[in-house]
């Protein structure tokens, strides 16, 4: 049982990283993704790497698994037919949503989507206070016999205050058992304890829906186990940057919803940790999106709401950013003139014009290939044939709609692009205060590489990083991710000495739960760390801030005066003023609870024994050719790499912009510097 | 010659600065109505004060920042004497702005000695003083009665604050803290775009800055000259009516809208609407031509950047006097009504040109209720709601049930919120079946919602419309239903006027507002069999 995987599981391929705890060894495998059934093609990996790497099948003891299927089941709409119970009189909360809209300009407007439509929403005669006492007792009246004739797959309950008191809810839940035994149910009271009742309810609804989709991907995976004596402990990763196991997965899959990010910020915090940076932005580029996380003092930052296809998710997830632009991007010369790159992309189908499938509208891709910073004689390892002419052809179309040539329209379309991915680092740091002369930048994804050092010339940052494995990078993440277990409640007090007792009662319960899910999922006391935050405001705010409390279980005075300092700093910080004068609120409760998992020592790998320089061509830029130096990133040791160059590897290539220095780092990255 | 990629570099990093800007005063503001109604915009203008760049999600500030801008500096404040470390604010509707509330803060940025833009900030500020909280007066008869009216004076002079015109603020409002706190941040905003147009300016130099600025406008102005030639030459007209002033009760004002459209210009002549009125509900030029341009810009079918280029081929003609271009001291705290009824008429003259683009009438009319409750310990918390109706019908498809549209754009308040802070509870949260206009394409439904007294005492303001006159339909479709404004006491329905200020209720008393649906679209005979049975499935109808 020496052996750990962590698979991503992406649209296209599903990547794997394996480390041997014998020998502390990382490799990395690549196998194509199979939509029908993702545990398939997840087998199908594992079983080749078990091969190239030389491991049994019972040599793996842990299974670290991303995993977009409740992401995509919401995407394509591929959910159960669901019944949503509310309040009577606010059937209709989850259809009037929180009303501002987004295109401003529109004249045809869609509505907001709503997964469960007015004839599948029924009313429940029952009302809570805010405080948790009982205006109206529950009364089940003809609830059940009109549940029954809607033949629902998943029922979702979110009633008025739940948070405050979830009697109602699981009052309704055993009634509905009773006659319905198995029946999937999701109580807001356990899937997003918050007070605001749209943003609740939309979550538990997601929920509600993808039990029985995870819950049929989670028996064709436990369906795999046994295989060949393949038998290893299995986790899936949460959006809130950890993982949990299958069980908590197939109740609460609304966890995953927005787990994507979470590998890829992951693996930034512990390159923070590794490359002692622990300022950095990490920037994910792939073939249609560029993703911007931060790390701050080493830990990646994380929110409290999130949403999926506009419909708000209020759990815990890495704070992101994501703009569309990324490698399938569109070039095209608007009606007024201006060139634009995006938000269309050509992604994989029908991709670039020079990959042949179709496409007429010149990428990103098709830009750094015929400026030379892709290698257009040997793309994917010479896997594909391009067809260059085309990709000329269409960059001309371009440039002659702008009076340019063909060069420089493509330059053009690069220095857009870059643009734009700088204002997005930009603002992801403005926003909270921070300036980019503090940070480093993380680069990677199949793309990130050829616009990094470019991208951080824009914002004057001095340091780019690249880490080994950038194609995979999610995986390489996973694989040092710990159980996480998220556990709220909103409970409104006045910070004072008056707050302290309910407080304690509170945390004392939530300490209870998270502890029990912790044991729960197998891990021993020794490996288990709780810790509790709280989301504060101003009186009289309408959002509030989430301030960390640490290791409390029955705070003194000196601990509440300690939590609200903390407020009113972290408020200066992001907001720049603090009020000491005014009453603090504390709006909701949180306690994470983490298992720590086994943390193997790892080795970094030895350069490969071939020289390092492959050779030389001619790139575009700053409006002329240049020649440019081609390294081999395997192979690159000692050698200081000089821009304008190119450095290459299996699944990625970057580009080392003109007054950029380049030079093996610690733990295998690649760190550039300007000048 | 900057290459079309510098420019469009260049006006991406222009839409950059005024995003920066936004987040600076998102940040730092102190004000709910800031940070919670996102009650602000941003803006970058070229040298001459027309707008290349704006950051706003309200539609009532698109297109107004610049009207502000150049009366400025037509008639207010000497450009030469305006340096790069002068501030000018103002709130004076008379002098370019739209009501009291909206401070206005702009400032020059320099190359030099050359100066290459300016950047602006507008925030809708919590209180102005005035007869009313909020200076949101329903009954005031003069703009003296709405609040400090603080002409364009420089509040930063060479850097220096002006501390006369600071301590003058702060005697004269309610709520001092939050006003000057949010007025900071617009402050800080405007250094934040300074330095954002200064790091361009390095790269590109001040020539090619005021170049691209240049052509920024003239292609917007080439995209906006193309999408009207493409629509029809004639003239169009149109009118639609608010029910009253609030004062004059009963006594319709009229928006007449007569559109005339030529070759690659439109006229827009607003002459046919009424007089100006005694109560609030009257708006200022800079209001009146936002929802002129809001509309015309949404109907060209876009394709182009929004800026300033898009005004020059658009002609208003509205002589003073009129409820669309008051005259001092009339009072405009409401202009959002004007400009709501405005926009419908817009959409009405419009849909004669282009009729496969314009949906039928919205509700038109923000719906702001005001509870004052008072705790038996005489304790006082004030809750403010803006609430919505339903989107028109689209030439293609139904309108949308409960869809924040035309010139508002706002967020509600979650119910467990209320309940939570207040002694009110909200016994009711619900679509309005049948309000929407019948037709081919069935107009968005309107909701339904109710709050119940639990303090002793309350005090409730309201300022609605669209009470007696319908939104209409279009193409033969059905005109929306009206709103209504309920009291439950003892078991009996009593109406509330619909514009009332300071209404006692008492412990139990229920509020129940109903919204305007959006009009329908196309005769009703054509709606499909199909979507007859979904409206009465889901209960719609």
């Amino acid at each position: 049982m020496t052996i750990r995987i962590a698979v991503d599981i992406g649209g296209t391929f599903t990547d794997l990283q394996i480390l041997d705890a014998r020998t502390g060894s990382i490799v990395a495998w690549k196998t194509p993704t199979t939509p029908a059934d993702p545990s398939e093609g997840l087998m199908t990996g594992v079983r080749e790497a078990a091969a190239r790497f030389g491991f049994a099948l019972s040599d793996v003891g842990l299974l670290l698994h991303g995993t977009t299927i409740a992401t995509n089941a919401v995407l394509e709409r591929k959910l159960a037919d669901g019944v949503l119970l509310t309040t009577a009189g606010f059937e209709d909360v989850l259809e009037i949503t929180r009303h501002v809209r987004r295109d401003i300009y529109g004249l045809a407007p869609d509505p907001f989507p709503c997964l469960i439509p007015r004839d599948r929403r029924l009313g429940v005669i029952e009302r809570m206070r805010f405080d948790g006492s009982i205006e109206t007792p529950l009364a089940l009246s003809d609830t059940l016999s009109l549940l029954a004739a809607l033949r629902p797959e998943a029922v979702a309950i979110a009633l008025l205050h739940s948070y405050a008191n979830p009697a109602h809810e699981r009052a309704l839940r055993d009634a509905i058992l009773a006659a319905h035994p198995g029946l999937p149910v999701s109580l807001s009271s356990d899937v997003s304890p918050e007070i605001r009742e749209y943003e609740r309810t939309s979550t538990t609804v997601l929920n509600a829906l993808l039990v029985p989709v995870v819950r049929a991907y989670m028996d064709r995976l436990r369906g795999r186990i046994g295989e060949d004596g393949f038998a290893p402990r299995i986790f899936l990763v949460q959006s809130n940057g950890g993982v949990c196991s299958l069980d908590t997965a197939a109740e609460q899959p609304a966890r995953l919803l927005l787990s994507g990010p979470s590998g890829g910020a992951l693996a930034a915090s512990r390159i923070a940790g590794t490359l002692g940076r622990p300022n950095l932005v990490a920037v994910d580029m792939g073939g249609t999106s560029y993703d911007v996380s931060v790390v701050q003092d080493g830990r990646v930052s994380i929110v409290t709401q999130g949403e999926i296809d506009g419909l708000p998710v209020r759990l815990p997830m890495v704070e992101m950013r994501t703009i569309g632009a990324g490698g399938g991007s569109i070039a095209a010369v608007q009606a007024d003139g201006r060139l634009t790159v995006g938000p269309r992309s050509a992604g994989a189908r029908p991709g670039p014009v020079a990959y042949g499938r179709g496409g007429t509208e010149p990428t990103v891709t098709d830009a750094n290939l015929a400026l030379g910073r892709l290698d257009a004689t040997f793309f994917l390892g010479g896997a594909m044939q391009l067809d260059m002419d085309a990709t000329g052809a269409a960059l001309a179309r371009i440039g002659a709609a702008l009076g340019l040539g063909a060069e420089a329209a493509a330059e053009g379309i690069l220095a857009l692009t870059n643009a734009s991915l700088a204002a997005a680092v930009r603002l992801s740091l403005f926003e909270k205060g921070l300036h980019p002369r503090d940070f480093a930048l993380l680069s990677f994804g199949g793309a990130g590489g050829l616009h990094a050092t470019e991208v951080a010339d824009e914002m004057g940052m001095t340091e780019v990083i690249f880490p080994r494995e950038p194609g995979t990078l999610s995986a390489y993440g996973i694989l040092f991710s710990d159980l996480v277990q998220d556990i709220s409640r909103s409970r409104l007090f006045t910070v004072g000495d008056a707050a302290l007792p309910g407080l304690t009662a509170l945390i004392v319960e939530l300490r209870t739960e998270a502890d029990a899910r912790l044991a729960r999922d197998g891990v021993p006391a020794a490996d288990r760390a709780l810790t509790v935050a709280a989301d504060m405001r101003y009186h009289g705010q309408a959002f509030e801030l989430l301030v960390p409390w640490g290791d409390v279980t029955a705070p003194d005075a000196a601990a509440m005066a300690a939590l609200e300092a903390r407020f009113h700093d972290s408020h200066r910080q992001r907001f720049s003023y603090s009020s000491e004068g005014e009453a603090v609120e504390i709006v909701t409760l949180r306690v994470t609870a983490t298992g720590r998992l086994p943390r193997p020592a790892t080795t970094t790998p030895t350069p490969a024994a071939r020289p390092a320089r492959k050779g030389a061509r001619h790139v575009f830029t700053a409006g002329a050719w240049h020649e440019a130096l081609v390294w081999d990133r395997e192979a690159l040791s000692t050698e200081t790499v000089t821009g304008p160059a190119i450095i290459e590897e299996a699944f990625a290539t970057h580009y080392i912009a003109t007054g950029w220095t380049a030079a093996l780092g610690d733990a295998g990255a690649i760190i550039a510097r300007r000048g | 010659m900057l290459s079309p990629i510098d420019i469009e570099v260049i006006r991406n990093a222009l839409s950059a600065a005024a995003a920066e800007m936004d987040v600076t005063v998102w940040r730092t503001s102190r004000s709910t109505i800031v940070r919670e109604l996102l009650d602000y915009s941003t803006a970058v203008f070229d040298a001459d004060g027309w707008n290349l760049a704006q950051s706003a999600r309200i539609p009532q500030h698109l297109n107004s920042m610049s009207a502000a801008l150049r009366t400025l500096l037509e008639k207010f404040v000497v450009a030469e004497d305006w340096g790069p470390d002068d501030i000018v604010i103002t709130n004076d509707p008379y002098c370019g702005g739209q009501h009291l509330p909206d401070i206005v803060a702009f400032r020059p940025v320099f190359v030099g000695d050359v100066r290459i833009a300016y950047v602006g900030t507008l925030c809708h500020h919590i209180d102005v003083g005035g007869l009313a909280a909020g200076s949101y007066a329903a009954k005031a008869t003069e703009i003296f009665q709405e609040g400090l009216r603080i002409p364009p004076v420089k509040l930063f002079d060479k850097g220096v604050r002006n501390d006369a015109v600071w301590a003058i603020i702060r005697q004269n409002i309610r709520k001092p803290d939050l006003l000057l706190g949010d007025l900071q941040s617009q402050i800080a905003s405007l250094e934040v775009g300074r330095t954002a147009l200064a790091r361009l300016a390095d790269r590109y130099g001040a020539d090619a800055m005021l170049e691209a600025s240049a052509r920024i406008l003239d292609m917007s102005e080439a995209g906006m000259r193309a999408a009207i030639a493409a629509m029809p030459d004639g003239t169009y007209e149109f009118t639609d009516q608010l029910d009253d002033d609030g004062i004059d009760l009963g006594k319709p004002i009229m928006l007449h809208v007569r559109l005339t459209i030529a070759g690659d210009g439109v006229t827009v002549d607003l002459s046919g609407c009424s007089a100006q009125v005694q109560g609030p509900t009257n708006a200022t030029l800079a209001s009146s031509n936002s929802a002129v341009m809001f509309a015309l810009m949404s109907a060209s079918g876009g394709g182009f950047a929004m800026n300033a280029g898009c005004y020059r081929p658009v002609t208003v003609i509205a002589p003073e006097g009129l409820v669309v271009n008051a005259r001092a001291p009339a009072p405009v705290a409401h202009r959002v009504a004007i400009t709501h009824r405005l926009l419908n008429a817009m959409y009405g003259a419009l849909h004669q040109a282009v009729p496969a683009r314009i949906p039928a009438a919205y509700y038109g009319c923000s719906y702001v209720t005001t509870f004052q409750t008072i705790r038996a310990d005489a304790a006082r918390d004030v809750l403010v709601e803006i609430e919505i109706g339903g989107s028109g019908a689209a030439p293609i498809k139904d309108g949308v049930n409960a869809y924040s549209s035309g010139m508002h754009n706002n967020s509600n308040i979650p119910i467990e919120m209320i309940e939570a802070q207040m002694p009110l509870t909200i016994t009711r949260y619900a679509l309005l079946p049948g309000s929407g206009g019948d037709g081919q394409h069935r107009g968005g439904l309107g909701l339904v919602r109710e709050w119940r007294i639990d303090s002793p005492r309350c005090f409730f303001t309201a300022n609605m419309d669209r009470f007696f006159s319908q939104p209409y339909g279009l193409a033969g479709g059905g005109p929306a239903a009206v709103g209504k404004l309920s009291l439950l006491r003892d078991g009996t329905i009593t109406p509330i006027p619909p514009k009332s200020d300071n209404v006692p209720l008492i412990a139990g008393d229920i509020v129940r507002l109903e919204t305007s649906g959006g009009g329908g679209f196309g005769p009703s005979g054509a709606r499909p069999d199909a979507a007859r049975e979904a409206d009465r499935r889901l209960g719609y109808v």
